[in-house]
């Protein structure tokens, strides 16, 4: 008793060293990730700004400060959004699993009705405002999926409790966002699913078995149905694909084009050629393909960096929390990001087929980007409760002593 | 209890806390995104390392508008920079049907377009219907005053999108067919195809410029404030100044054309002036030629007339035969048997050999048998007892034949080598024809035949510029000159790039012995036949009459070369001209009576023009000029007797007692019993008379008219005391008003018998 007292009593002097860490203060939120999100979101603006310059010019009468202006001022709601719900308990959360999953249901199920021009169902849009519902039904996903594991985080390892609801649930999402139709958004829905119910402790053998079914079907789908064979064929040649049907491949060649020519230097700031209209929408989907232009490898691998300390932070901050709701809300959230920005970077540089996917906090979209950072928001507020913790690998033999 | 509260808050807070599970499988998840990301590093690392240039080369093709910008094509020049090849601004219309609007303006832009440059109008409208065109030639260099009306009509009606007027460069030759053989001539792109502009390229070239300008995505430039623009400017072509003479040259083309009509010479004619101490070419031209400005045109009537009545491939092969033939520059690319003209190398050798001198005698009986066949003299009857300055004159082959066998195969062929007959001269020029042992007999060939029948030029070819730079060497005091034609290389500030220096390839023969045979050949124009004199000049040379021994005429007679070929003025020699009539068809067709006094007429017009001073003979002075003496302040009487003395009548106008004023003045030349006209009244200075029109008259006819116009004719030109010269032009028009006495130069030109 007393060695364990006095370990006790020992313990507690430390406890103010840790006020002069530099990146964790105590009861504040995990200055790391909140600094490489900073440097990433003004990484983002000042692309943003490059890449958006020529095309708004185009687009709005001259006007090359469009869709910067705007852009930065959703950015400054963005981040006062983030710091507000950075103070907020994020178990409060818990409370909105259930019917914000709902509600996006029912916004999935409106804009399928909305009529659409493009036969296109992803926005709806409001007066002054404009979001893709499949956008809240990621956040809703995350939320709902950290709610179930962290009240049958027990069960997890069973089929009907930690494999069947979940996958019910991840069914409904993608079929709906699918039907959009949405591709991108369904593989990244998916995605995230399967990492958190992965992460959540859903036996291995099921998700295998699912992804190979998955795997198996997609492959029947592409090479025995022959869908998407336009995709495929620009994936495997672009320039083949190009010379035959030059609309097909001209997103991914006029991307690779932008990527090639910024060799390992780059062009320099500003001086992209393929955002004149070469490049669709170049502040957009494309924009990852001006900063390889502008700023070479060199420049392209430092974001790719930026977002890999992101990620590192984002499930550290995760793994640190003290309940699983944190950890589940924290691995979901940095996983959509991660998974996001794999797959807009993937897709310009022609790693997998082309489908339309932003980069986060780089991409123009005002409402995405408010969203993206009040999430980012939610992992601060998590991190406010890691103060103190040590992850149990780290403290292996400490950490196992402790809870005998 | 409050620490077993805590204990139990601990508890819950551990088992609410993520497993180990989580955290290894947080980790696997976060280690497969590091793989993915690692992918993407991996794919740019292809694309923007290894790939780089590749797809940076792609991207700047669609990016990037490039015109080119023409350099200007250098200017050749004459010696005396007159202008002989010059390109000059034209425009090229180009058409980008992908920007026209309707059917309404296609339509419009085919009628009044094709109208208007005079292009076929349905061409032109199927132009038009491209649309996926931006670039069509509509008509290639347009000049001036068309390209301003064209830019006008396009800006009137609103086309200039459409329509682009690029700066283009086209090749004048402002001389026409003036030396066209030596110049050649370019093709639709500016490139040289023949001659010098074949051959020097490179220099007149230039390097072409270029305007890069960034586009976008649709294809317009981009606004000035992204606007990217970067010029290289064309470099300008280096321009060439020839030794060539247009002026010598005029004087060569034009005998020679006359000679090749009037000789009906099948095979063309041609001529080369050289500079026989540097090696220079003062002229070289060929008849027939061609009009560089419009080289496809068939310039021989015969040929084009045969061509016009075929049809199809026939016609078309005909037509390129008939055009190559007329570009092919004869005195570099042909070859020729050089025939007599050949014993002036033979003698060469003879006398640096010692194996003749000039007295050594020779006796021609109108043949010599050699290893038992008969070879015969072109004289039936021979020339009987000879020495060898005679056998020159006498261009005796029995003589001849004789000299080569005295010197041997191995002299021969040490000389024939040494005068550059076994090589190209190496001159500056395109297609100088190789030198091939099929020529000529090597020295193992040389037996004594082939070695007496080459001593007088016969069985062996050679190529005119082969000829007339041994024969330059003869003259110059044995020195073997590499001929050129382009002095100097100037780049487009008028800078000289490049000055070409006389080269010597090697001393052929001593100097000495090249005095002695300038001084023999000299003997035989200047007592042979007049032909080839020119007086005030002492005219050195030789002719030569080869029958064309590997082809036979329609007749049965052989074909033949008439050439002649000689220098002056012989005791100080300075121009060489070699005159070659190729296939003459008429009945007599001797060098000496065809070819001699066309190259005489040449000479006598160059050498005067060159400032080679005429060194006249006491007989030639005596026969010709007389210059006034001063007259002026002496008394009537007194000036009468001194003009009297010199030979020269006199005028005398108004009554006073001394003279106030002499026309012509003190000094001037005029002929023997030309007329100085005495003012010795200063109320009658203003008279004068009227100039008459002298050309065609002969020297009597011209000094009676100067008589009776009261004006004094200077002659100028050659054969003067022949009276067979006549005018061919004067110094001051016909009908000009003038003093009393002033002198005209008459220009007087030798019209031998030449039909």
């Amino acid at each position: 008793m007393a060695s364990i007292k006095s370990k006790a009593l020992s313990a507690a002097p430390a406890k103010p060293k840790k006020r002069f860490r530099l990146f964790s203060v105590s009861q504040g939120f995990d200055m790391p990730f909140l600094i490489i999100l900073m440097i990433i979101l003004v990484v983002g603006l000042i692309s943003q700004f490059s890449a958006g310059y020529a095309y708004s010019y185009y687009w709005n009468d001259g006007d090359s400060f469009y869709f910067i202006k705007r852009q930065l001022i959703f950015a400054l709601l963005g981040v006062a959004a983030m710091l507000v719900i950075s103070a907020v308990d994020y178990h409060i959360l818990h409370r909105f699993a259930i019917p914000l999953m709902l509600v996006s249901y029912i916004l999935l199920g409106i804009v399928l009705v909305l009529p659409s021009s493009t036969g296109i169902h992803r926005w709806i849009r409001l007066p002054g405002l404009q979001f893709q519902p499949s956008e809240i039904a990621k956040f809703a996903l995350i939320l709902l999926f950290a709610h179930l594991i962290s009240l049958n985080h027990k069960k997890m390892k069973t089929f009907t409790a930690g494999y069947l609801p979940f996958m019910l649930i991840l069914g409904i999402t993608c079929g709906l966002v699918f039907i959009e139709p949405h591709l991108s958004g369904t593989i990244l829905l998916l995605g995230i699913g399967i990492v958190m119910m992965y992460v959540g402790g859903t036996r291995l053998l099921y998700l295998l078995g699912t992804m190979g079914l998955g795997v198996a079907a997609v492959i029947y789908m592409i090479f025995v149905k022959g869908y998407e064979q336009d995709r495929i064929n620009v994936w495997l040649d672009p320039m083949k694909a190009y010379a035959e049907n030059p609309n097909e491949a001209w997103q991914t060649v006029q991307s690779l084009y932008a990527i090639g020519s910024g060799g390992v230097m780059g062009q320099g700031l500003g001086n992209s050629r393929q955002k004149h209209l070469f490049l669709p929408e170049p502040q957009n989907d494309f924009i990852f393909s001006v900063i390889c232009e502008e700023l070479g490898f060199v420049g392209a691998v430092l974001v790719i960096v930026l977002f890999a300390l992101l990620l590192w932070r984002g499930i550290t901050i995760g793994m640190k929390s003290p309940d699983k709701f944190g950890s589940m809300l924290a691995v979901g959230l940095t996983a959509q990001i991660g998974l996001q920005a794999f797959m807009n970077m993937a897709v310009v540089t022609n790693t997998i087929p082309n489908t339309g996917i932003s980069l986060p906090f780089f991409s123009y979209g005002g409402t995405s980007l408010v969203m993206l950072l009040a999430q980012m928001g939610v992992v601060l507020s998590i991190s406010r409760n890691t103060a103190g913790r040590r992850s149990p690998i780290e403290s292996k033999g400490a950490g196992s002593r402790k809870r005998e | 209890m409050a620490k077993q509260k805590k204990d139990a808050i601990n508890n819950t807070a551990t088992t609410k806390a993520p497993t180990r599970q989580m955290w290894k499988r947080s980790i696997v998840a976060l280690v497969i995104l590091g793989i993915c990301f690692s992918a993407v590093i991996g794919k740019l690392s292809v694309l923007q390392i290894v790939q780089a240039d590749q797809w940076r080369e792609r991207a700047v093709a669609q990016q990037m508008s490039d015109s080119i910008i023409s350099p200007k094509r250098g200017t050749i020049y004459d010696t005396n920079m007159t202008v002989l090849a010059q390109s000059a601004t034209v425009w090229t219309v180009i058409m980008s049907p992908k920007d026209i609007e309707d059917e309404e303006t296609r339509v419009k832009i085919a009628d009044e377009l094709s109208a208007m440059l005079e292009v076929d109008r349905d061409t032109l409208y199927k132009k038009t219907l491209k649309t996926n065109s931006q670039y069509e030639v509509v008509k290639a260099k347009i000049e001036h005053p068309l390209a301003e009306t064209l830019s006008t009509w396009i800006q009137d009606n609103g086309l200039t999108g459409v329509f682009r007027i690029i700066e283009d460069y086209k090749r004048y030759y402002p001389l026409n067919s003036l030396a066209s053989e030596v110049l050649g001539f370019t093709g639709t792109d500016n490139n040289g195809l023949y001659g010098l502009e074949a051959y020097y390229e490179e220099t007149l070239a230039g390097k072409p410029g270029r305007i890069v300008t960034a586009k976008n995505g649709w294809g317009d430039e981009l606004s000035t404030k992204m606007k990217f623009e970067k010029t290289v400017d064309a470099e300008d072509g280096n321009s060439l100044v020839l030794t060539i003479d247009s002026v010598v040259q005029y004087y060569a083309e034009k005998y020679l054309e006359i000679a090749v009509k009037e000789n009906g010479c099948t095979n063309r004619g041609a001529c080369i002036i050289m500079d026989v101490n540097t090696g220079g070419l003062v002229a070289m031209a060929t008849k027939g030629d061609f009009d560089p400005n419009d080289p496809m045109t068939v310039t021989d009537p015969d040929a084009a007339a045969a061509i016009a009545l075929l049809s199809g491939d026939e016609r078309s092969a005909a037509l390129k035969k008939a055009r190559e033939e007329q570009w092919v520059n004869k005195p570099i690319s042909d070859y020729y048997e050089p025939g007599s003209v050949f014993k002036v190398f033979t003698s060469a050798m003879a006398l640096e050999e010692d194996v003749v001198n000039e007295n050594t005698s020779f006796f021609c009986n109108g043949a010599i048998t050699i290893a038992g066949t008969r070879v015969g003299c072109h004289k039936s009857g021979g020339h009987g007892s000879e020495n060898f300055v005679q056998a020159v004159s006498n261009s005796c082959n029995p003589a001849f034949a004789e000299i080569g066998q005295k010197l041997g195969r191995s002299l021969f062929w040490k000389y024939y080598q040494g005068f550059g007959f076994t090589e190209r001269t190496g001159i500056d020029m395109l297609s100088e024809s190789r030198v091939t042992s099929t020529l000529y007999h090597n020295e193992d060939q040389l037996n004594i035949m082939e070695l007496s029948v080459s001593a007088f030029g016969q069985t062996f070819k050679v190529t005119p510029i082969q000829m007339i730079t041994a024969m330059a060497a003869v003259a110059n005091g044995g020195k073997l000159m590499q001929p050129y034609v382009v002095q100097q290389v100037l780049d487009a500030d008028g800078n000289v790039v490049k000055n070409t220096e006389p080269t010597v390839k090697r001393q052929v023969i001593s100097e000495e012995t090249s005095e002695r045979l300038c001084k023999i050949l000299d003997v035989s124009v200047n007592s042979g036949s007049k032909n080839a004199y020119v007086a005030g000049y002492r005219m050195a040379g030789k002719t030569g009459t080869s029958d064309k021994t590997d082809q036979n005429n329609a007749t049965g007679t052989k074909n033949v070369v008439a050439s002649f070929s000689g220098f002056a003025p012989s005791d100080n020699p300075q121009y060489a001209i070699l005159l070659l009539l190729d296939e003459p068809q008429v009945a007599v067709r001797f060098g000496g009576t065809i070819s001699a006094p066309v190259a005489q007429k040449i000479m006598a017009e160059t050498l005067p023009y060159l400032g080679v001073e005429p060194v006249y003979t006491d007989e030639e002075i005596a026969a010709m000029e007389r210059t006034t003496p001063d007259v002026k302040g002496k008394e009537v009487a007194v000036a009468q007797s001194m003009l009297t003395n010199s030979e020269l009548r006199y005028k005398v106008v108004g009554s006073g007692s001394t003279v106030v004023k002499q026309v012509p003045d003190k000094g001037e030349t005029i002929p023997k019993n030309g007329m100085v006209v005495l003012y010795t009244d200063e109320n009658e200075l203003s008279k004068t008379t009227t100039v008459p029109n002298f050309s065609g008259m002969t020297l009597a006819q011209a000094n009676v008219a100067a008589a009776n116009a009261n004006v004094n004719i200077q002659m100028i030109g050659l054969g003067l005391e022949s009276g067979e010269a006549k005018a061919s032009s004067q110094s001051i028009a016909e009908g000009t008003s003038v003093a009393l006495g002033t002198v005209v130069k008459v220009n007087f030109i030798y019209q031998d018998s030449i039909a």
